[in-house]
Formats: structure tokens, sequence, C-alpha cells
């Protein structure tokens, strides 16, 4: 589903060259969940943003679903964005300006679906938040809103899940929840899961743990939990 | 591969983007993010519409009234009868024509007889405005738009006393037999014939009546004016050229700001400040817009990354926040245009009565003129910084500190710059004054963002100095620097505007009102005698008549200074030729001014005014020629509106054989204080040393001379004397005994002249009141929208330093110092632009003495603290109110 080739990313500042990813090599398989950790500043961000193509790579290339983002200029990979891609920030994200239920209406909307609306409130009520569906951001909680924005990231039915710190401004138990509902509807939608995180227990919780030190790909394992699915089957 | 690519196209409609827009808009609206920046595009076509509609409107109107007094659009006088061709080609061109025939005569009845100046007019008369006649004399009378039938005169009240008749009598003028039917109270153009038409009261008949008369022969002393009008100002400019090119100069077509310096004179400096204030008004208003959009912009760069991450493309956000701009600037032009038609409504309703005349209608044009300039505006100020979120990047997602594209950093100043010449052209129509106000401008920001640059970075180390609360202010102002420099930049500006405007305005007002103040004599008399003066001045005192002091008037001319003949280069500058009703100036055309008439008369009538070139050698003449006849004076006090430039002006019992002269006379003649200057004097040559150079105001409707001597220089010469009454309107009639009285005295009647002076101003000082209140506004708009700009970094920096456990008390200080340091400085700054811009206006466009304004120096600073402050903290005091919590989680 994610294949990324020799990717690296430098860029310019006044001591010189920095090198932030430095060849990292990845391949995702559909449906699969990949935590991607590291200490901050080891470039787990960079990395997200490179394969959800909102940045452009130094070198390599990154392909999502065989569309080779490289070949791609910001018009084009905005569109791909919009076909194939969720995402779920730490910082949620939502329009200040629109309610929860347009905040997840709005990229069905988007994608020229009539049904939005409907579809908006099913997703709000499957994330259990039937009854706030028209307060504004500022009116809910840090998990509240994390949970539109879960919603906002499934509405379209992406077939690629970016998380980037999804429980990072909440609380252990809030954050636990969260976590929870991701996976479910992860599961659900069988959707493919990139998450950032330097949470050990949520990154145990995915497939495979990808491990990035200073730019650089020390291991890439699969998880307990995986291992545990697998024996299982 | 490609093929994956080409596949992929955005199925996005316009209808989902435009919903999409609709949508953010009300939300921004609700939101109050866009308000401000609606409510400065609604404030730009507020007042631009407005002041359109109202100089529209006004101007016309003006120039109905001023055309009032020429009782036409266009005037050709001649004091012979021009071709009748001239009037066939106006008819050809579709113009409107009368004539017009004024001479003196006098009227006979069977009682009495007195001088009139008759007028004879055509059957068209008036073209414009309406004589006013009555039934009986003395009473208000109601207006016409004709003149007396075949047969029949109208007079002037005051005549029918002195000729001992009532309406309904006859009269001769000269061997006609007219009936008296009406009383004449007022006609358009009384001013406009010069002495012929101010010799006594007025006797109008028919022009077919003249020639019964049989006064006007060949040779007589008479005034030929044709009236023109149309409705086309086109029409009327090339029937003049063809008048131009027909006649080489022959015969000249004047307007009514030919026929009145004072009247052109107020009508140029309010259009100068009306076309000022518009320009302030919308550039402040774009200022305006061009801050709130930024911010707005601004706050939106992290709605355009999410959009951009669900998948729209950089067009889509062009279109999305194109259609925002649309529907806002359309909701604009249809509320700016229609509360910019009911300021126009509610100024024409404050000035009712000062507006004596229908005003036309207005035109559909000031509300293009309001609409294009909305999208102007957005076009240079607004839509850059928002097409910039275009290239907004969605990494923005991840990582808010991103910096913002550098496409936004510069581009939309040089769009807002090149959006502001263009307004300013487009308004002015004039390049010089666009290069003028551009080129100042820019040189005033460029040093102000260098001076202000440095005075901040200067204060940190003086801030550092004081207590916590300076110091958090002083640091704070020293971190935002760049913001500030350009904060102080766009308060200085405005503030500077708004102290030019202020300035101007009581400048040009003040000296309007200096110049015709409430009591200014109405009335001239001249050619009164020595022997007369005492007895003119007790009928005055008997009959309660303001009169003045009696100048002694006699024609003198420079022949030598220091024993040799002065040769002037140019010929001597419009202004002074302009001159003074006492002063004798080469002006014979007849139909000219009141001035040049009263000059040209006075030629005749003061003794011995002969002309003596051809007694002296050809060269010489042609000098003297040139250097011309002059009424002088002497005089023990200073005249009043007379200032000495340099020397000291005789006490009382002063020496004989000094002169004080006019300074751009003494200029024009290469005269020094210290000369000795010789003059020729009914043919007797007078010495005298120049002891002083004078300023003289001529405008201001009293005597004035070039030259004046010390008493006892030339009073053994010969001399008549000049004064001035104010003569109240029913008071008029002691005219009549004191012409009786004093046979030989000329009497001037101005004071209808000064009426519609009075008037005209009034009006114009209405309106610049008003222009200035709407700059005012504007000016408000843009400090509000400036302290706004910053605004979410200060929440952020404050909340935080709440959590951090600072009181309310040290933050609010803290803020009122940083608001009112930066107040304070744009003041300063302010003050001295706003000095240094009037000396350029008031020198170069006004025509005013420039005098430096020393309370401004005190108040402009202090305007700048406490409006800056006030608004600053007015924003700000969420800061303290919210939780710090709510702060923090809004600007996250």
């Amino acid at each position: 589903m994610i294949r990324i080739e020799n990717l690296t990313k430098s860029v310019d500042t006044s001591e010189g060259l920095l090198t932030i990813l430095d060849s990292v090599s990845l391949n995702i398989d559909e449906g699969q969940a990949v935590a991607i950790v590291g200490a901050s500043g080891s470039g787990k961000s960079t990395l997200l943003g490179l394969m959800a193509g909102l940045d452009k790579a130094t070198s390599g290339d990154v392909v999502l679903d065989g569309n080779s983002l490289n070949a791609m200029d910001e018009e084009q990979r905005a569109i791909l964005r919009g076909k194939l891609v969720g995402f779920v920030f730490q910082s949620f994200q939502l329009l200040p300006s629109l309610t929860a239920l347009e905040n997840v209406m709005l990229p069905i909307e988007l994608k020229g679906d009539s049904a939005a609306s409907e579809k908006a409130k099913n997703l709000l009520a499957r994330v259990g938040l039937e009854e706030r569906g028209h307060h504004y951001p500022n009116q809910l909680s840090g998990g509240e809103q994390q949970r539109v924005a879960i919603a906002r990231a499934f509405a379209t039915e992406a077939r690629i899940l970016f998380a980037d710190e999804p429980t990072g401004n909440l609380d252990t138990a809030t954050g636990a929840k969260i976590v929870e509902l991701l996976f479910d509807l992860n599961r659900e939608f069988s959707t493919t899961l990139v998450l950032v995180t330097h949470d050990e227990r949520l990154a145990q919780k995915c497939d495979r743990i990808v491990r990035l030190v200073a730019g650089e790909v020390v291991s890439d394992k699969e998880t307990s939990a995986r291992q545990g699915e697998v024996a299982s089957v | 591969m490609s093929d994956a690519v080409s596949s992929l196209s955005s199925n996005k409609s316009f209808s989902t983007l435009f919903s999409l827009a609709l949508r953010l808009l009300w939300r921004d609206w609700q939101g109050g993010e866009i308000r401000l920046l609606f409510i400065a595009l609604v404030m730009a076509v507020t007042s631009v519409t407005g002041i359109a509609l109202f100089t529209d409107r006004l101007e016309k109107a003006l120039l109905l009234e001023s055309a009032n007094m020429l009782a036409a659009d266009r005037v050709l006088g001649s004091g012979r009868q021009p071709p009748q061709e001239i009037l066939l080609e106006a008819e050809s061109l579709g113009l409107r024509t009368a004539r017009t025939l004024s001479f003196t005569s006098m009227a006979f009845s069977d009682t009495g007889n007195m001088l009139v100046a008759a007028k004879a007019v055509s059957d068209a008369y008036p073209l414009r405005g309406e004589v006013i006649i009555a039934d009986q004399p003395f009473i208000r009378g109601a207006p016409i738009v004709s003149g007396p039938p075949p047969g029949e005169v109208w007079l002037e009240s005051r005549a029918l006393p002195a000729l001992g008749i009532d309406v309904g009598d006859s009269v001769f003028v000269g061997e006609a037999e007219l009936t008296v039917s009406k009383i004449i109270i007022a006609e358009p153009d009384r001013q406009q014939g010069g002495m012929m038409d101010n010799a006594g009261p007025r006797l109008m008949l028919n022009m077919a009546d003249v020639e019964q008369t049989n006064v006007v022969q060949l040779g007589s002393r008479v005034s030929y004016r044709y009236l023109f009008a149309g409705e086309e100002l086109e029409t009327l400019d090339s029937f003049s050229e063809w008048i131009a090119e027909q006649y080489e100069g022959e015969y000249r077509i004047r307007d009514v700001r030919d026929e009145s310096e004072e009247i052109s004179d107020a009508l140029n400096k309010a259009e100068s400040f009306l076309l000022l204030g518009s320009l302030f008004a919308v550039l402040l208003a774009g200022v305006a817009i061009a801050l709130t959009a930024k911010r707005y912009s601004e706050r939106h760069y992290d709605y355009v990354a999410i959009l951009k991450t669900f998948g729209c493309t950089s067009n889509e956000i062009g279109v999305i926040y194109l259609a925002i701009q649309s529907v806002l600037v359309f909701v604009s032009i249809v509320f700016g245009c229609l509360l910019g038609w009911l300021v126009h409504h509610v100024i024409l309703r404050l000035l009712e009565a000062v507006i004596t005349v229908d005003l036309p209608a207005a035109g559909y044009q000031p509300f293009v003129i309001g609409s294009l300039t909305a999208v102007i505006c957005l076009l240079s100020f607004a839509l850059p910084p928002l097409l910039a979120l275009r290239a907004t990047s969605p990494l923005r997602v991840l990582r808010k500190d991103l910096d913002q594209q550098k496409f936004g950093a510069n581009v939309p100043y040089a769009f807002g710059i090149l959006g502001t010449i263009f307004l300013v052209y487009w308004y002015s129509q004039d390049f010089i004054l666009t290069t003028v106000l551009v080129s100042s401008v820019a040189a005033i920001a460029l040093f102000l963002s260098v001076l202000s640059y440095f005075l901040l970075r200067s204060s940190s180390s003086v801030g550092m100095k004081a207590g916590s609360a300076w110091k958090l202010a002083m640091t704070a102002a020293r971190r935002r620097r760049k913001q500030n420099v350009l904060q102080v930049m766009v308060f200085s500006v405005t503030i500077m505007s708004l102290l030019i405007l202020t300035l101007l305005r009581t400048d040009l007002i003040d000296d309007w009102q200096s110049q015709l103040p409430e009591n200014t004599p109405n009335h001239f008399m001249m050619n009164i005698t020595q022997s007369q003066i005492d007895g003119i001045e007790t009928f005055f005192s008997e009959n309660d008549v303001q009169s003045n002091a009696f100048y002694p008037l006699i024609s003198a001319r420079v022949i030598s200074v220091n024993g040799e003949i002065p040769e002037p280069e140019d010929e001597l500058g419009a202004d002074d030729e302009r001159s003074s009703i006492t002063e004798d100036a080469q002006s014979n055309e007849e139909g000219g001014s009141l001035y040049d008439q009263a000059r040209s008369e006075l030629d005749s009538t003061t003794a011995n005014a002969s002309t003596e070139e051809g007694e002296a050698d050809a060269e010489q003449g042609q000098v003297r020629g040139r250097l011309g006849r002059r009424q002088v004076t002497w005089a023990d006090e200073l005249p009043r509106d007379n200032l000495i430039t340099n020397g000291d002006w005789w006490g009382e019992g002063a020496a004989p054989g000094y002169v004080s002269i006019e300074d751009d006379y003494a200029g024009w003649l290469d005269i020094e204080i210290g000369d000795r200057v010789e003059f020729e004097i009914n043919q007797q040559t007078v010495f005298a040393e120049v002891s002083s150079f004078r300023s003289v105001r001529w405008d201001n409707m009293q005597p004035n001379f070039f030259i004046i001597f010390s008493p006892g220089t030339i009073d053994h010469l010969g001399a008549t004397f000049i004064s001035t009454a104010l003569m109240e309107s029913d008071q008029k009639i002691l005219l009549n005994d004191l012409v009786r009285l004093f046979p030989t005295m000329v009497v001037i009647e101005i004071d209808a002249l000064i009426e519609q002076v009075q008037n005209i101003i009034a009006q114009v000082t209405s309106a610049i009141e008003l222009i200035s209140v709407l700059v005012l506004v504007c000016g408000a708009l843009v400090l509000l929208a400036c302290v706004n700009a910053t605004l979410d970094e200060r929440f952020h920096e404050n909340a935080i330093l709440r959590t951090l456990g600072a009181g309310k008390r040290l933050i609010l200080s803290s803020l009122l110092i940083e608001f009112a340091s930066i107040g304070a400085l744009a003041g300063i700054i302010a003050t001295v632009g706003a000095e240094a811009s009037l000396y350029y206006l008031q020198e170069q466009v006004f025509e005013q003495e420039f005098n430096l304004h020393y309370w401004v120096w005190i108040a402009g600073p202090l305007l700048g603290m406490v409006l800056i402050a006030g608004l600053g903290m007015n924003s700000t005091r969420e800061v303290v109110s919210t939780s710090p919590l709510n702060v923090l989680r809004r600007v996250v």
C-alpha cells in the first residue's frame, strides 16, 4: 500500500545542510497498522508528512497505492490525499468556526457527496458524540475534540490513515479510550494505519514498530500483538 | 504510474466550493473574524460614494449658484458692440443667448431727476438665476425669469422717492417715456457691470426701447454683454475656444471664476480640500482593509492547511477565497452605497439653510466610483494576502511553527502601493499631484520607519532601568520591534492625516472668516474732497452707519530708484496685478470684474491722471508705461491686514519724506530699504526714502495700497479721499440723501457681492467640516485594525504570563505603557510630518501663509498616546478577564 524508497529529507539551516531523514526505505501492506517511534527530533513527523504527501522529499520516493508522489506536483498530491488519505493530529486541527458535525461533514462535502450530513451524523454517533454535533470545538473537551477528529478522518472512507501523536494532548484515561476507538474503527474500515508516537504502549497495539534515531531506521519489528494474532491464526 | 497520476482530477464542483465559502464567511462573520474587514470595506465605499455624491451635487449647485451671479454660464463683455455672428454661432451650437447693455443716464420725472445705472436686457434675460421684483418699493419681492417688457422699466426702490414717483408713473430715459411697472429688488448679475452698474440705482429696460431713448451714441461709454448658457460643459468650452481662435484675444469669454476672485478662490480651495479629504479617506480605509485582510489571512493559514490535507488543491483554495471576497465586496458595495447615499443626505439636511439653490439630481457616477473603489481596494490591499493563502503548505498541520510562504511577505505591499498610486491618480486626475503625494508619503514612510526603528531600539535600554511593568512593556515593545515599527508607521501616517486635515480645515475657515468678517464694509465711497469729509462723517453718525478711516488717494508713478530708471524684467505677477479696488492696473477691458471696472473708472475720475508718455522719449515712455501709475496714499497708522516685513513703520508724528512699499512690488522694482525713490505726482517730482516693506492682504475688500507715504510728504499735492462704510439693507435708502448731499462722490455698492461670497464660503465650510469627520472615522478604523493586527500574539503572551503568576495589574500596566509609548512616539512623528506637509500644502496648494501650530506639538503626542492606549486597552482587556486556559486554547 505504501512503498518508501531511499527517502531523504534535508533542509538548509544557518549552520549548513541538515539531514532530517536519511535514506529511509519501508514497505507497508494494505490493512497493516504501523507505529513509527523515536525520540523528539528523530524525524518521525517528517517521515509522516512525506508519506502523506504533505511535503516533498529531497531525494527518494513515496509510492501510495501505486502513485509515485515524486512525480506529482502539489495539486496532484492534494487530489490524491482527498481520494486516499485521512488524518488524525495531536492538536486535533478542527476548524474552530465549524461545529462538530460540520467538521465531520467537510471532507465528505469536498468529495461532492450529497449525503454528507447523514454520513457525518452516523460517524459522530459511532464515536459517541451524537448529542454534541452542534457544539463548536472550543465547547468540547480535548478527548471529545479528538473523537470528532477521528470521525472526520474516517468520514471519507480513506484507505490510509495517518495519525500524528493522537493521544499527545490527552490525559492517560482519555488517551486510552481514544486509542481504543481509533483501533476499532481501523479494523472496521480495514484501513492502513500509520501512527507516529513516542508512547510505547500505544505503539505495541500496532502490527509493526519502526524505530527512528537521527533520521535513520534502526529497527523494524513486528509487535507481540501481531505475533499473537498470527499465532492465533 | 503515469496513468494513475493522470487519472487524478478533482471532482469538487464549483457549487460545493461556493457553499463551503459561504459557510466559512458566515462562520467568520459570527465569530467576528471578518467584521472589521467588512466595516473597513463599507467605510471605503461609504466615504467615497458619500463624498462623490455630495461634491458632485454641491459642485453642480455651486456652479449653478455662481452662474447666477453672471445670469449665465459664460459672458462676453466689450465696450463696443460685438459682432452678431457670435450670437449666431452660439445658437447653432445649441446654446441659449441673451444680451445686456449697461450705461449711465439721467432719469427724469415730473418732480425730480437722478443719475441711474441703466441696463437694457433682451427678452431671454436672465439665462441663469432670477430677477426679484415687487409691486411696492422696500418689500421682499418675488422671483421672475425675465426682464421688463418693451415700454416698461423696473426701478430700484430708492430711486422712487428720489424721483418722487410711484409704481405706474412714467419716467423719461433720454427721449423715451417709459412706465415704471415693477420695483427691482435684486438681479443676478448686479455686480458684474462694474462702475457702470454701481453709479446709481438700477433702471432696467427692454433692449427694444434703447433706440428710442437715443442715449447710446457712437462713442458713448457703454458696456455690452453677451450671455450664454448651455447644459453641456463641453459645448460651452468648445464655444469659448471658437471665440479665442476666431477673434484672437479681441473678445474673451469669461466664466464665474474669471469674474470673482473671491469665489473662485473659495471654490478652488474647497475642491482641493475635498479631493485631499476623500483621498485620505480612501487611503486610510485601504490601510484598514490591508491590515484586517492580512490578519484574516494569517488566521486562515491553518484552515487552508487542513483543507489541503483533505484534498483541496491550491486552485480550489483560490476559488473558495475568491468567492468569499466576491460576496464580501458585493455586500460591502450594497451597504456602502446605501450608507453613502444616506450620509450625503444627512450632509444636505445639515446644509439646508445655506444651500439656497435646488440641487441637481445625483447621477450614477458616484455609485460607480464607490463600487470601483471597493473592488480596487480589495484587489490591491486584500486579495494578495488572501491569494497568498493558496501557497500555504499542508505540512502546517504537523508543524504550526512553519514559516508562512515567502510570497505573502512582500507582494501584498507591492500590490497595495500600486493600488494606492492608481487610486490617487484616478481621483485627482492630476499626474503632478499624484507624483508629489505618492513620493512624499513614500519619503515620510521611509523616514518614519528608520526613525521609529531606532527609537524603539533605544527605548529598551531606558525601560530596563524602570519598574517591572515598564520592563515588561519595553521588552515587549523591543521583541515586537518589526511589527511595532509597522504599527508606529501606520499610526503616525493616520494621526498625521487627521492632523493635516484638521489644521488645514481650521486655517482655511479662519482665513476665510478673517477675509470677510461679520462687519466687513460693503460700500466704497470715492472721489471725496477734503472739505466733504466732516459732512460725510456727520451724516453717517447721525444715521447710525458704521464708517471707517478716510484715505487720501492720489495717482503717482515711480520714475527712478537711487537715480536710475528701474527695469523690471518680468511683468508683475498675477496676484499683484489683481490688486485691490484702490489700485491702478492696466485692465481696461469692459465687462471685467468689479475691481477691473473700478480701477479703470478710477483712472478717469482721479484728478490729473493724465498720460504723459507722449512727452517723454520713446524708450523712457515704454518703461514708464510698464511701471504704470499707482494710486498712493499717506497714513499715520499701518492699515488693517498690512504687516511690516522689513524695516520699521513710522510712528505718530513721523517726519515727512518716507515711503512704505508693498514687498512684492518692491522686489519687482528691485528696491531696498533706505533707497531713495523719485515719484512723479501731479506733474511734480517727489523724493522719498524707503523705510519699510509691507505684506498686503489684497482680498479683504478694503482700500489697499502698493505705496504709502509718511504724513507731510505729498499732502500738498492735492488728493481726493476714499472710505468704506457698512450699511445694512434697510439703510440703503440713505444712499439717495448721501449722493444728493455730496453729488461729486462716487459710491460703489458691493453688499450683494459680499453676501454671495459669504454664503458660498459658509457652504464650503460645512462641507469641509463633514469631510473631516468622515476621514476621522476612517482614521479610527485604521487605528483599530492596526491594534487588532497584533492582538493574537499579545493574547497568547499575556495568557502565558498570567499562567506563570503575573497579576492583572502588572499585565494591564505593561500593556498600557506599551500602547501609550507607541502612541506617543507615533504622535510625535505625526506632528513633525503634519507640520512639514502643511508647510508644502499651505504654501503651494492653498496659497496660505504657513505658521507653526504650537499647540499641536503638545496635542499631537498626547492624542497619539490617549488614542492608541485607549484603543489598545479596549481591545486587550479580555486578556485579563478571560481565563488563561481559554485564551491559550483559543489561540493554539
